[in-house]
């Protein structure tokens, strides 16, 4: 049934419009590509970003002071304040995953001298 | 019978027209389905061995007796801006999975989705705070004094840079999969014409969001082929509908496509300036924690797997650190294919896996 009516169904447009563009789709695909490879493509996204970047940054330090400072004063914890804790914890983290080893190492070697 | 049965194609009688209707509305609404749900990824059974931070370390559960493994475990390396779950995509299509079944002892490092808190993560932490654990509690597992390593994209930037710096670690082999490694040539790729602009400035991207954003990660990589990933992905899978295995095999791929997470800040940074930019591991002026890294000292054995069709690490990037490195055994292998498509492709389990396989079979008892 569906194979019969492929080429006339109705309720699927990209079917109908199927060989028009498979021909369209491979030279689209290779301009889009050719153009995102060009160098004026990045040198335009290069400087909107750029420009978008530095425009924003006043008005974002901004906001980052008033929330901090907000923060600051209702005795709330702020973002750095739980990042400066993560890293300590990532530390501990650290120091255990040496005395870890250490412990390994250690029953591996009783192990031996067991064996032995 | 209807008139289209009776050989008078092209009339439609009401009730072709109501199947078609029917059928219409089911494939709509597979496509929506498949477009905004995940599939299962990353199904084969693993044991969780270690963490810190947001890294973990997983051991596969082997699928054969002890007698019948390999003596060298192998430790998959993925890339820091993705999830690894593409290694292991789906059952019956899966990296690991294959391992496995060919006698190995495979064990996957999770980098983890980076937080806010981990913005002044660099490749330094990666590869001398995090890699020597790694391999420390692997070795410690295992008992074993040697082990392979398989990086793949910025993992295998991240095993080169510690085989080098920690020659003596017992990395028997190392295999490098499209490896961003050499950015001699700026204009060769899109990633390394747009960064190399000198009005790209990746302090301030980190300076405005803290960590590099996984949309715009993603956007850059799609922006790369934008016809190919922003129209013709979802064609296909229209075209597919119908087809349970090729719209599994899509799904599967999609869900890891829209798993995207942060790059850490600084990185980021480092990945542009040091090494996009300025170049500095080819050139021998790289110093991670004061420490130069020297090609010349990498002596594993060696297998630089190239995909041709590469848009994301193009051939050229991979090609060269052949002839720095001390290694005696080495071998490049170049495959045809696309920078996910060699190892996660349709053709993988033909053109990849079993390459890989061999080399290290070779190599690993």
């Amino acid at each position: 049934m569906s194979e019969k009516h492929e080429a006339m169904n109705i309720f699927d447009p990209t079917g109908m419009l199927k060989s028009m563009r498979d021909t369209g789709m491979e030279h689209w695909s290779k301009m889009m590509t050719e153009f995102v490879h060009s160098d004026a493509y990045a040198e335009a996204n290069a400087e909107m970003l750029n420009v978008w970047l530095t425009t924003s940054s006043p008005f974002r330090k901004a906001m980052e002071t008033a929330v901090d400072q907000s923060l600051s004063a209702m005795n709330i914890a702020s973002r750095d304040d739980f990042m400066r804790l993560a890293d300590r914890l990532t530390n501990i983290e650290m120091r255990l995953d040496d005395l870890d080893a250490k412990l390994d190492a250690w029953m591996r070697q009783q192990g031996t001298q067991h064996q032995g | 019978m209807s008139e289209s049965q009776n050989g008078q194609a092209g009339m439609l009688t009401f009730e072709d027209v109501c199947e078609q209707w029917h059928q219409a509305f089911d494939n709509l609404h597979k496509f929506n389905r498949l477009l905004t749900t995940d599939a299962k990824v990353a199904q084969t059974p693993k044991q969780l061995l270690w963490t810190l931070n947001k890294a973990k370390l997983y051991r596969y559960t082997p699928v054969l007796p002890t007698e019948q493994r390999h003596k060298i475990p192998l430790l998959l390396v993925f890339a820091v801006m993705n999830r690894p779950h593409v290694l292991d995509l789906r059952p019956g299509h899966s990296f690991v999975e294959y391992m496995i079944a060919h006698g190995y002892d495979v064990y996957l490092l999770d980098w983890g989705i980076p937080g806010p808190e981990d913005c002044e993560l660099k490749y330094d932490d990666y590869t001398l705070e995090y890699l020597p654990r790694v391999v420390r509690k692997l070795k410690s597992v295992t008992g074993a004094n040697e082990f392979s390593m398989l990086g793949w994209c910025l993992g295998a930037l991240i095993s080169t840079m510690y085989a080098s710096l920690r020659p003596d670690d017992g990395l028997r082999n190392l295999l490098l999969l499209t490896a961003p490694l050499d950015f001699t040539d700026k204009n060769a790729g899109g990633f390394s014409r747009w960064v190399s602009q000198p009005a790209f400035d990746p302090d301030k991207i980190i300076d405005a969001f803290g960590n590099m954003p996984g949309e715009m990660i993603d956007a850059g990589a799609k922006m790369l082929k934008p016809m190919e990933n922003l129209v013709g992905s979802y064609l296909n899978l229209w075209d597919n509908i119908e087809d349970p295995s090729r719209v599994e095999a899509w799904h599967a791929m999609n869900t890891w496509v829209r798993d995207i997470i942060p790059m850490p800040g600084a990185a980021y940074r480092q990945l542009i300036t040091e090494f996009y930019k300025e170049n500095r591991l080819i050139e021998g002026t790289l110093t991670i924690r004061g420490e130069r890294v020297e090609l010349g000292r990498l002596r594993a054995n060696l297998f630089n797997v190239i995909a041709e069709s590469d848009h994301i690490t193009p051939p050229c990037q991979s090609e060269r650190v052949m002839d720095l490195v001390g290694s005696q055994d080495k071998e490049v292998f170049r495959v045809k294919g696309g920078h996910i498509g060699i190892m996660a492709g349709r053709g993988a389990e033909k053109n990849t896996w079993p390459h890989i396989d061999t080399w290290l079979a070779a190599r690993s008892d």
